[in-house]
């Protein structure tokens, strides 16, 4: 049974992937870019009230430039129920093939219950060796993992980011270190893999080139978890 | 490592990776196999803004509606992005494929100001094609120019193989056509191939077919044709019916924030006014309006099409359609429950009423604009503005009663005639607009004023009554600033104004002729580029490669040209003709207006070139 919200709409989640070139879009830009999706979707969209009126769209977790995401979530404000079905094929219509949609449905859980994410991380550098992923996983695996982050306020300060990792395995893979991260996700806790990379520079020597001609970082986002570690829907 | 991770790599590196990836909603994509022409359209600028442009957003919908042609996108990339692609040698690609440009057959440049020049020479660099257009072999592209900065193309003239003067949406796929049909049969060779354009296409113009000749003092002494069948002057080409021409409905939608993110109406082309600076009010005659049943058509399709949620209405003065009620009652009929905006850029101050004020979103805003250009009346005639102070005070005392505490005046400084007295009328409107504001009951104006006075310099231009002026020195205009400031003793108005400096390059290059091509090329290679950018424009480099290459600036700038002398852009017919031009020149000086096309036809010549329209007879 699909309920209303006590507040007059209908709330329709979409699961959806963002990956090629799409990881140079921000999400700001992705933002403005699905409000206008969702308007050539015809949907019985619910707006919001004021001078600027947009449709009401609520994201999961905000990736960063240079992430891929196999699984990302969008909550949708409807005014009237509509067929996931149909809503599904009317979202696919409008966005290209790096931004396939996958599911619809209406949603009884909140994106905030969102606790991990699962990534998986290529890293193609020079001197992959099995010892190099070793000695990358129990640098990040150790007791205390410290790197340096950069505060709100601007200022660099050193955070443990162990507590952070959930699980994680790092293993040689056709001359690339292959990473498998599920990290903290939660508003309070949210760990970007961009900190696990930051360790892995100044500790394991990955990237000493700096050649984007010859070494190769990929990043995605393979599956989000909610805190009892099952697939978030 | 694959091209592809490469530049994925490279992307990672740079500021607004955005800009590069292409693949956007609405891209046309196609089977190479089906195509026979490849079309690379470059705009000479960023992404950002080129995207913006309604010109490129046409010409790529014409051409792509040809099964066999293939237009794609190409933007200059930002120096960082310019910077890595040579250390990692990496050629300009188009946005769609990802090919290279210098494998295209056609490479077309949309050349909208002068200082974008660089920029564009820049990228035929990086498309690894010879800059000269006499250096290219067989194998090159064929790179042609076209838009406002072609009806003077001598300065760029060594680089282009080909220029499309006027409107292009039948002139390209005419050029295409012709390549395709001389690839087909056989018989195509560069010469053969622009020979032919030349002879049979209209409104084409190939420069290396042209001999110029100068006197002694460096005017033109002749422009003559190599050849006896091309033309000896170039006429240009406009669309006669704008409401069956093709317009865009499905533009390619960019993820990222792009300058003009909105839906662009084209209302109409040509302009009834005759300001005798503008040069777009003269070369875009005669004025060709579209009927309000295919705008409102289009913007609906396009607002199906894109989930914008603004229409701009373009065109050069807005309240001028004639048909401008209709249009927006029959917009608003659905834009508000769909919460889409209207929104009506270039507003004339004589035609602003409180109803249009009300339809639009300038509402939301607080902030509206007019561009009263001169400070007095007497300054205001010579340029034939045609507006008065009156006029002012009523736009004004409407916005403010709408609500808009807000407001910005353009003027323009070094106007033919303008004396220190004129610049202090600029001060004094400013002041009169405050004091306006002041005049209306305290309950009505709860919130604050401000008054903007934004002042550029007068650049003069090809086929307007002014391209014989002479600009005001460098030093007269630093004068002239200085004055106005002086004059400006209310805290309530702000006062901006452009660099003088960018000014006179672009007079430079605006009336510049061939002489010039020595000085780009000797910029390309210094690596020059994104002059438009207050950031990278040096008016030192410029001047030192002027003299590196034996130019006298001045020449072009404070040199009034004669009325008698050979103008670098004689070879181009507008439509409106010299004769036009010259008497609306002594009316300047005699201080007397000219009414607007509405009025009565003042016979300007463009009437010659056709086109359905309502104004000319």
């Amino acid at each position: 049974m699909v309920s209303l919200n006590p507040n007059g709409f209908y709330n329709l989640r979409f699961r959806f992937r963002k990956v090629g070139n799409l990881q140079f879009v921000s999400h700001l830009d992705l933002v403005r870019t699905f409000s206008k999706i969702a308007v050539r979707t015809k949907l019985p969209l619910w707006f919001t009230e004021g001078f600027n009126p947009k449709p009401k769209l609520v994201f999961s977790p905000p990736l960063s430039i240079g992430v891929e995401s196999e699984t990302e979530f969008l909550d949708v404000r409807l005014t009237q129920y509509v067929d996931p079905e149909t809503a599904l094929a009317a979202m696919n219509q409008n966005v290209t093939e790096e931004m396939r949609f996958f599911d619809a449905y209406y949603a009884e859980t909140k994106l905030s219950d969102i606790a991990f994410i699962s990534y998986e991380i290529r890293i193609q550098t020079a001197g992959v060796s099995e010892e190099l992923a070793k000695k990358c996983q129990e640098t990040l695996l150790a007791d205390t993992v410290l790197a340096v982050k950069k505060g709100k306020d601007g200022e660099d300060k050193t955070v443990d980011i162990r507590p952070g990792i959930h699980s994680l395995t790092v293993e040689e893979k056709d001359g690339a270190l292959l990473l498998y991260a599920t990290l903290s996700s939660d508003s309070s806790s949210f760990l970007n893999p961009d900190l696990l990379i930051r360790v892995l520079k100044e500790k394991c020597n990955v990237f000493a080139k700096d050649d984007p001609t010859e070494e190769f970082l990929s990043v995605k986002r393979i599956a989000m978890l909610d805190k009892d570690m099952k697939d978030f829907r | 490592m694959a091209l592809s991770e490469r530049y994925a790599s490279i992307l990672k590196t740079v500021s607004k990776p955005g800009r590069y990836i292409g693949g956007e909603f609405n891209a046309v994509m196609k089977n190479k196999d089906d195509v026979r022409c490849r079309f690379a359209f470059c705009f000479p600028d960023t992404y950002e803004i080129g995207m913006s442009n309604l010109g490129v957003r046409i010409l790529y919908d014409v051409l792509n509606r040809h099964p066999a042609i293939w237009c794609e996108r190409v933007y200059a990339p930002w120096v960082d992005m310019m910077e890595k692609m040579k250390t990692y040698g990496i050629p300009l690609t188009a946005m769609e494929s990802g090919d290279p440009v210098g494998d295209f057959d056609l490479i077309g440049f949309s050349l909208q100001y002068e200082l974008c020049y660089s920029t564009a020479l820049a990228m035929i660099k990086m498309a690894n094609v010879p800059l000269l257009s006499r250096d290219r072999g067989e194998e090159c592209p064929i790179i042609i120019g076209g838009g406002p900065c072609a009806y003077n193309p001598e300065p760029i003239a060594d680089f282009f193989d080909l220029f499309n003067i006027g409107e292009g949406e039948e002139v390209l796929l005419e050029i295409c056509e012709l390549y395709m049909k001389m690839k087909r049969e056989g018989r195509y060779s560069r010469e053969g191939f622009l020979r032919e354009a030349a002879r049979s296409i209209e409104g084409v113009y190939v420069p290396a077919f042209y001999d110029v000749s100068y006197h002694e003092d460096g005017t033109i002494a002749a422009f003559t044709p190599k050849y006896d069948d091309i033309p000896t002057k170039i006429k240009k080409r406009i669309i006669s019916d704008l409401d069956t021409v093709p317009y865009p409905e499905k533009p390619v939608m960019p993820y990222i924030e792009t300058v003009h993110d909105r839906i662009v109406l084209e209302v109409y082309r040509g302009c009834i006014r005759g300001c005798r600076f503008c040069q777009a009010g003269m070369v875009y005659r005669p004025i060709r309006e579209k009927s309000p049943e295919v705008l409102c058509k289009t913007a609906k399709c396009l607002y199906e099409n894109t989930g914008y949620d603004e229409i701009s209405l373009i065109s050069l003065s807005i309240s001028d359609y004639s048909r401008l009620p209709e249009l927006c009652d029959n917009l608003l009929s659905w834009t508000d429950d769909a919460k889409v905006s209207l929104s009506l850029p270039s507003l004339r101050i004589d035609s602003f009423s409180e109803e249009l004020m009300k339809k639009t979103t300038g509402v939301r805003t607080g902030g509206i604009t007019f561009a009263p250009e001169a400070g007095t009346q007497r300054l205001r005639d010579v340029i034939n503005k045609n507006v008065t102070e009156e006029d002012l005070m009523r736009a004004v005392g409407i916005a403010f009663r709408g609500g808009k505490g807000n407001v910005k005046l353009y003027f323009m400084d070094g106007l033919p005639t303008e004396t220190m007295e004129d610049i202090a009328g600029i001060a004094d409107l400013a002041k009169k607009v405050v004091g306006e504001y002041y005049r209306l009951p305290k309950p009505q104006r709860p919130y604050g004023i401000g008054v903007t006075i934004s002042v550029s310099c007068f650049v003069p231009k090809p086929f307007t009554p002014f391209q014989w002026e002479k600009q005001d020195s460098f030093e007269t205009l630093l004068e002239k600033q200085a004055h106005l400031r002086s004059c400006i003793d209310d805290k309530h108005i702000r006062y901006t104004y452009h660099d003088a400096k960018v000014s006179a390059i672009e007079a430079v290059f605006a009336r510049g002729d061939r002489k010039l091509g020595k000085a780009l090329a000797l910029a390309a290679e210094e690596g020059i580029v994104f002059d438009a950018w207050d950031e990278f424009f040096s008016y030192d480099t410029y001047m030192d490669i002027f003299a590196r290459t034996g130019i006298d600036a001045a020449f072009y700038t404070t040199r009034g040209f004669g009325l008698d002398e050979i103008l670098p852009w004689d070879m181009i017919d507008c439509g409106v003709t010299k004769a036009y031009l010259k008497n609306e020149r002594k009316k300047a000086y005699e201080e007397k207006t000219t009414p607007s096309c509405a009025e009565h036809c003042n016979g300007c010549g463009a009437n010659a070139l056709g086109g359905k329209n309502r104004w000319c007879h």
